[in-house]
């Protein structure tokens, strides 16, 4: 029984997961591309996907941007305000490695300097494509683990 | 009633300006605001004096996602002054061309945002939708739909075919009767104005105290626009018109937006339809004689300024960027006292800082802790005006 | 370039030369609608109030911060119609100090906010106010758009836990 309700979970988590959109210092080209992903070109809420305000009720963290040094205290406590499990997706190539701006005294880097990241998806900026190709391997990653257990 | 203040933000993560800001309630009123800004700060400048000026152009093209053209134009024109290189009358043709498509994608994506903060969101899906065809225009012309990298010192790296100008101007027929909508909406619909006229006031006293630039200007009567008053490129030689409003208010803002589109049209057929014929980047030094100057180009939210000062080697000696928003959020402060909390999130997209950081500001309430995040306060706002009769659910 | 193009200019230039005798040196029209003019940090605000109420410059688009070696500068852009003046307040490196021009352009606190930020510029008059542009936690005596300045020491991974 209480494996038949974990797997309930799992299935509803894979087929509807929340994500919550964090700008850590990008420029907004990405920031834009994400907001884009959910407008009727791409439209990413058909496949369950709902961005949400708050972390407290968001699976997946898409960060954008290399981490600057006063986001990165707000970065981790948006970070640990999410319920587990919990996913980072960084988003584009300065949430990568720092991207273009990697070496400006302000910025710390990609966001794996600060919170763990399951899944990087570069470009600069992404496209909306891109980022779905990401979420959508990320969810399958994570059907294979839960299938392996 | 005690004051309650409200801090919104510092999730607020607009371009080279993202704020928090600390707003003191009487009751639903504004009674004072304050903005901390600097929480983007990358430390472009400093950067741009240890690169190259081709590597700076990139690095100028990411100060900001949306008008990265304007940056790129304003840095590329700067430095080719101090050269003194002619560039040719084809590549500022096609500078042109992509800044005014620029404008276009900025001011749909700003319209979206507008209409979900009042809770139209038909609205929002409606003018992102149509935004996708700018999007297309640009990557036919540059490759990329966001960070076009058209610009390099010199000139522009991508050409504009004979082909590629017809689609584009294809897309610019479509978004023309498409505007035509938008100005329908933003001009007649009762629910609308409900929420805009009247709101944020900044009277053009003010505005112009306050050295406010752009649309946000133009919509308190001040006239100001660098494509006219101090035409670059070849904006001399183009026929449009300043559209400006004496409201004052929100909606003022939103009428100089829609009609701006229009003028946008009007200026990329010009361009497209007479694209002068030479070469598209001129030949220059990588060394860059010493020298300064200030270049200013009217981006999608007004005035950004940039001052470049070389030394003679491949590296500029200091690089400076003023973007638009910068110079309105003085004028932030001032709109937001003696509104409702209500219009906070209206106020603060109708300058148009960055739109989707608005979503993500969080919000605590007097000293309880109680968080809640600024898409609360935007149903908050929506339900306030319900309850004076506004609904947009009924559309 | 005809003489009558730069009837503005000139007009300006003459203003100036006019009203401050002295006190303002290289000041050149370096193209239509650009000019640039010198002037010592304590004359600036008398300079920038002559412009701002006689002669029209009433937008200021920004201040630049300079280091130049022995001088810093702050540099004010201000405009009037199409002509954009660049004045150049120049102050000692070893003491760096300007009066505010919030009291003849409000919109400038934060620009001036930024002298005191990247270079160590103090300005007097300027009302209370939180810094800007650079992080809360950044160390005191460090401003990263001097020459000199060479950076931080390299921040530990994942600083800010």
């Amino acid at each position: 029984m209480k494996k038949a309700v974990e797997k309930l979970v799992t299935w509803s988590r894979m087929k509807s997961p929340w994500i919550i959109h964090f700008n850590s210092g990008a420029c907004n080209g990405c920031d834009i591309e994400v907001l884009d992903a959910l407008t009727p070109r791409y439209d990413l809420e058909r496949f369950g996907v709902q961005l949400h305000g708050t972390p407290r009720h968001a699976d997946v963290l898409v960060a954008s941007g290399p981490v600057t040094r006063q986001q990165a205290a707000r970065l981790v406590r948006i970070y640990n305000q999410m319920a587990e499990p919990k996913f980072v997706v960084a988003v584009g190539a300065c949430a990568c490695s720092g991207g273009v701006f990697d070496g400006c005294y302000s910025v710390l880097g990609g966001i794996d300097s600060v919170i763990p990241v399951s899944a990087y998806i570069p470009g600069c900026p992404v496209r909306p494509e891109a980022l779905i190709d990401g979420v959508v391997k990320l969810l399958s990653s994570l059907e294979k683990k839960e299938a392996s257990k | 009633m005690g004051k309650i203040t409200v801090p919104l933000g510092p999730q607020h993560p607009a371009l080279k300006e993202p704020g928090s800001f600390t707003l003191a309630l009487e009751g639903e009123q504004v009674v004072g605001a304050s903005i901390k800004l600097g929480y983007n700060h990358r430390g472009i400048e400093k950067t741009c004096e240890q690169r190259t000026y081709t590597q700076d152009v990139y690095l100028i093209e990411r100060v900001c996602g949306i008008c990265s053209h304007s940056h790129t134009t304003a840095f590329c024109t700067a430095v080719e002054e101090i050269a003194g290189v002619d560039i040719g009358k084809r590549a500022k043709a096609i500078r042109v061309a992509v800044g005014e498509l620029e404008r276009i994608h900025s001011h749909l994506l700003w319209l979206g945002v507008a209409g979900h903060e009042i809770g139209f969101d038909t609205l929002f899906m409606y003018s992102w939708r149509d935004r996708e065809l700018v999007l297309d225009a640009l990557e036919l012309i540059s490759g990329n739909r966001v960070h076009y990298a058209v610009n390099t010192i010199g000139g522009v790296r991508r050409d504009i075919s004979a082909d590629t100008a017809r689609k584009v101007l294809a897309a610019v027929d479509k978004l023309e009767e498409r505007t035509k909508y938008y100005i329908k909406v933003a001009t007649e619909e009762v629910t609308v104005l409900a929420r805009a006229k009247g709101v944020g006031m900044l009277p053009e006293s003010v505005a112009r105290k306050l050295c406010a630039v752009g649309p946000l200007a133009r919509a308190s009567n001040v006239p100001k626009d660098v494509r006219r008053d101090d035409p670059y490129l070849i904006y001399d030689e183009l026929d449009f018109n300043v559209i400006t409003a004496n409201s004052c208010d929100v909606f003022g803002r939103l009428y100089v937006r829609v009609f701006e589109l229009l003028e946008s049209c009007k200026l990329i057929r010009q361009v497209l339809k007479a694209l002068p014929e030479g070469d598209i980047v001129a030949k220059m030094s990588r060394k860059i004689p010493a020298g300064e100057a200030v270049a200013r180009y009217e981006a999608p939210r007004g005035e950004d300024i940039h001052y470049v000062k070389s030394n003679g080697t491949e590296m500029p000696d200091r690089v400076k960027v003023r973007a638009p928003t910068m110079s309105n959020f003085a004028a932030v402060s001032y709109m937001l006292e003696g509104g409702f909390l209500a219009d906070a999130p209206l106020v603060i997209a109708a300058i148009d800082p960055c739109f989707s950081c608005t979503d993500r500001a969080t919000l605590l309430r007097g000293n309880s802790g109680e968080v809640v995040d600024l898409e609360e306060l935007r149903r908050m706002g929506i339900e306030h005006y319900r309850a004076k009769g506004v609904d947009f659910s009924k559309l | 370039m005809t003489a009558a193009a730069l009837e503005r200019e000139n007009a300006v230039k003459a203003a100036l030369e006019q009203k401050f005798p002295g006190k303002i040196s290289d000041i050149r029209i370096a193209r239509a609608r650009r000019m640039f003019a010198k002037v010592a940090g304590a004359d600036a605000v008398a300079v920038l109030s002559f412009l701002k109420d006689e002669q029209g410059f009433d937008h200021l688009s920004t201040i630049t911060g300079l280091d130049e070696g022995e001088n810093f500068a702050a540099m004010y852009h201000l405009v009037s119609g199409s002509v954009v003046l660049s004045l150049r307040a120049v102050v000692p490196a070893s003491a760096p100090v300007l009066s505010t021009v919030t009291g003849l352009f409000p919109g400038g606190e934060d620009f001036e906010r930024e002298l005191i930020d990247l270079l160590g510029f103090s300005i007097e008059g300027l009302k209370e106010g939180r810094r800007y542009p650079l992080p809360d936690d950044w160390p005191a005596g460090e401003y990263p758009l001097r020459k000199s300045w060479k950076g931080l020491p390299p921040a530990p991974k994942g600083e800010g836990k």
